[in-house]
């Protein structure tokens, strides 16, 4: 047998190792090592059947995983090579499912993205969960750009997040148009819109546009606005958007949803709101970010 | 399936008020029924009335299917967007897959589908082999029936039999001595649509005896009621196969507040419309009594599900007696 290691990077086989690392413990030690064993026959021989089974079988094979178990890996974005990724509160089985895609051997494209692709076909809520949180993880990535769009469309709340949030892909590898349907369907969705990676770096005009669009359509319907809209605003603030938000702000009782207006508006090169906020000067307290998301906002730099 | 003919109010049986009150604390278990075909109010009124888990067994769609994508689609459904579906409503969404059959009648995609079968009987929460059997009683049903039986036998899953409406007795008779025939073990196998003709026999040989309390063609509550009177209430369970079809998603909660009015022991109830649907099924290793305890965490992400169930900032609770829509 040829070395089962053959087409890992130094950087890859050590982060492998140390995902694994955190797996070992929350796994009864027989289970863990037919794993291993599993995935090592998985490195020599990637044979479609096999990873499907692997993969599929995880929560049948891994009795002794706590189901409700999430978990939360602090260094896991500190990985060289591709794209960092983000564990955060994870079902135990979501990480060992993206561990074990890691562990496909170097393959040529067409042959790599259909093997994975196959388990997209047939993957059941919680596999899409994993492959689509596996995104920046996955060889050739500028191979991913559909599936990642159209795993956006998904009406299964977890895989849309999976991808949503704390997702370094979406941002890296998304062309204007769909990430600005990511961001917009995050706002209609309700997902926790500061932990989208790239909000800051992507923000653009069209969005801008989109957003205040949808904040008169919301206003009109008298619904809540999330106030992270108004910070995607800020840079953006024009005419039309400064009579809805010059409105909310003398009206709105939401602190929150006022701050957030406030904030934008002293952000903002738009003359009338700049003006706006000199000439009220009791305003000022509404630009404390202590306990809003956007705290830290101006030092953020994706 | 369903009958749109007239039918003498008499002939009905006396009418008794719905009073869910009796089943109130109650925690049910309908191990069959197609909620593809059913809408969110009727999801809402079954966690209302105490319905914590569901099985969906795979079924016909009402028309044949003229294709395999079809089929994938239909069975990556049951394991995906319906299983969400469900958990927004803090019901618990197992299902079990199988080519039906009405459909192992069309051989050439019979057996594309047999090719199929593998990759989704052993995903996370599918819990059986199902639904199968005869329907016409033809030979390719025969052929698919055993095939599946197989497939149950080699995976260790407990297998959904469908009995067929016509030459009902025959039939029933027929896919029991079948499945023994292949060294399944009858504790494994789940005979459903039974009736008073079919029931003792089942439950001579050591199968699962199912019900399906469905107005007009198949069992009435009734009925039910008298047989668990007549048998007790080992290895019988009671669903509602709620479908496309003029159905109650609420047969079992109904059947249980029945139960309660004709005296029988709390106990017995909680058996036939809980208890055995969890012993059988669990069977799969897919689940267990644990599992329908801890509670379904209708989490912030699933409760603002956005263009989904729940859209995103709306009360999750529409109201019914309200004409005004917000």
């Amino acid at each position: 047998m040829n070395d089962v290691n053959a087409g890992f990077s130094a950087e890859r086989m050590v982060f492998q190792e140390w995902v694994a690392n955190q797996i070992a413990p929350h796994v009864a030690e027989g289970e863990w090592q037919a794993l291993l064993d599993q995935v090592d026959r998985l490195r020599a021989d990637s044979q479609p059947h096999r990873l499907a089974r692997v993969f599929t079988a995880i929560p049948r094979n891994l009795k002794s995983v706590d189901k409700d178990l999430r978990i939360t890996l602090a260094e896991a974005d500190k990985r060289t090579g591709q794209l960092p990724l983000v564990v955060t509160d994870w079902p135990l089985v979501r990480l060992i499912r993206v561990w074990v895609l890691m562990n496909i051997p170097a393959l040529e494209e067409t042959a790599y993205v259909s093997l994975i692709e196959r388990l997209f076909k047939y993957g059941e809520m919680e596999e899409l969960a994993a492959l689509y949180a596996a995104l920046p993880v996955y060889d050739f990535p500028s191979a991913w750009r559909l599936r990642c769009t159209e795993g956006i469309r998904s009406n299964m709340a977890p895989v849309r997040q999976a991808i949503m949030v704390n997702n370094h892909y979406p941002s890296q590898f998304l062309d204007e148009g769909a990430w600005n349907q990511l961001v917009l369907k995050a706002f209609f969705t309700d997902e926790d819109i500061p932990h989208i990676i790239g909000l800051k770096q992507r923000n653009n005009a069209r969005l801008a546009e989109a957003l205040v669009d949808y904040a008169y359509e919301l206003h009109a319907a008298k619904r809540t606005i999330n106030p992270m809209l108004w910070i995607l605003v800020a840079p953006f603030v024009d005419e039309r958007a400064y009579r809805l938000m010059e409105q909310i702000i003398l009206k709105s009782q939401q602190l929150h949803e006022r701050k957030a207006i406030a904030y934008a508006f002293q952000m903002s090169s738009y003359r009338p709101a700049t003006d706006f906020m000199t000439g009220n000067s009791e305003l000022t307290d509404l630009l404390d970010t202590a306990d809003t998301p956007w705290v830290g906002w101006p030092e953020q730099t994706n | 399936m369903c009958n749109y003919n007239e039918r003498d109010r008499a002939s009905m049986g006396q009418r008794v008020a719905l009073e869910l009150d009796l089943v109130k604390g109650f925690r049910f278990f309908d191990p069959h029924i197609h909620m593809v075909s059913r809408t969110t109010d009727d999801y809402q009124a079954m966690a209302d009335a105490g319905v914590v888990a569901v099985i969906e067994p795979a079924f016909w769609v009402g028309q044949p299917r003229t294709g395999i994508d079809t089929f994938r689609d239909y069975y990556s459904s049951l394991i995906g967007w319906e299983r969400f579906r469900a958990s927004q409503f803090g019901i618990k969404h197992f299902c079990t897959i199988g080519l039906n059959s009405r459909e192992a009648n069309n051989e050439a995609l019979a057996e594309e589908v047999m090719e199929l079968l593998p990759f989704f009987i052993y995903k996370e929460g599918v819990v059986g082999v199902g639904e199968i059997g005869f329907d016409d009683q033809t030979a390719a049903e025969e052929k698919y029936y055993r095939l599946q039986l197989e497939l149950a036998k080699e995976a260790g899953l407990p297998v959904q039999v469908h009995t067929p409406h016509r030459d009902k007795t025959k039939g029933t008779s027929r896919s029991m001595d079948i499945a023994l025939e292949h060294g399944l073990d009858p504790g494994m196998v789940i005979i459903d649509h039974n009736t008073e003709e079919t029931v003792k026999e089942v439950l001579d040989k050591g199968f699962w005896a199912a019900f399906t309390i469905y107005p007009f063609t198949k069992m009435g509550n009734e009925r039910m009621v008298e047989i668990v009177k007549q048998y007790g209430p080992e290895r019988i369970l009671v669903n509602s196969a709620a479908d496309w079809g003029i159905s109650d998603p609420l047969a079992v909660p109904k059947t249980a507040a029945l139960m309660v009015k004709s005296g029988l022991p709390k106990a017995t109830i909680e058996q036939v419309c809980y208890q055995n649907a969890v012993a059988a099924f669990s069977q799969s290793g897919q689940l267990d009594e644990a599992m329908l305890n801890e509670k379904t965490s209708i989490d912030q992400g699933k409760k603002f599900a956005g263009n989904s169930v729940l859209r995103g900032g709306q009360q999750p609770r529409r109201d019914a007696d309200s004409i005004i829509i917000s």
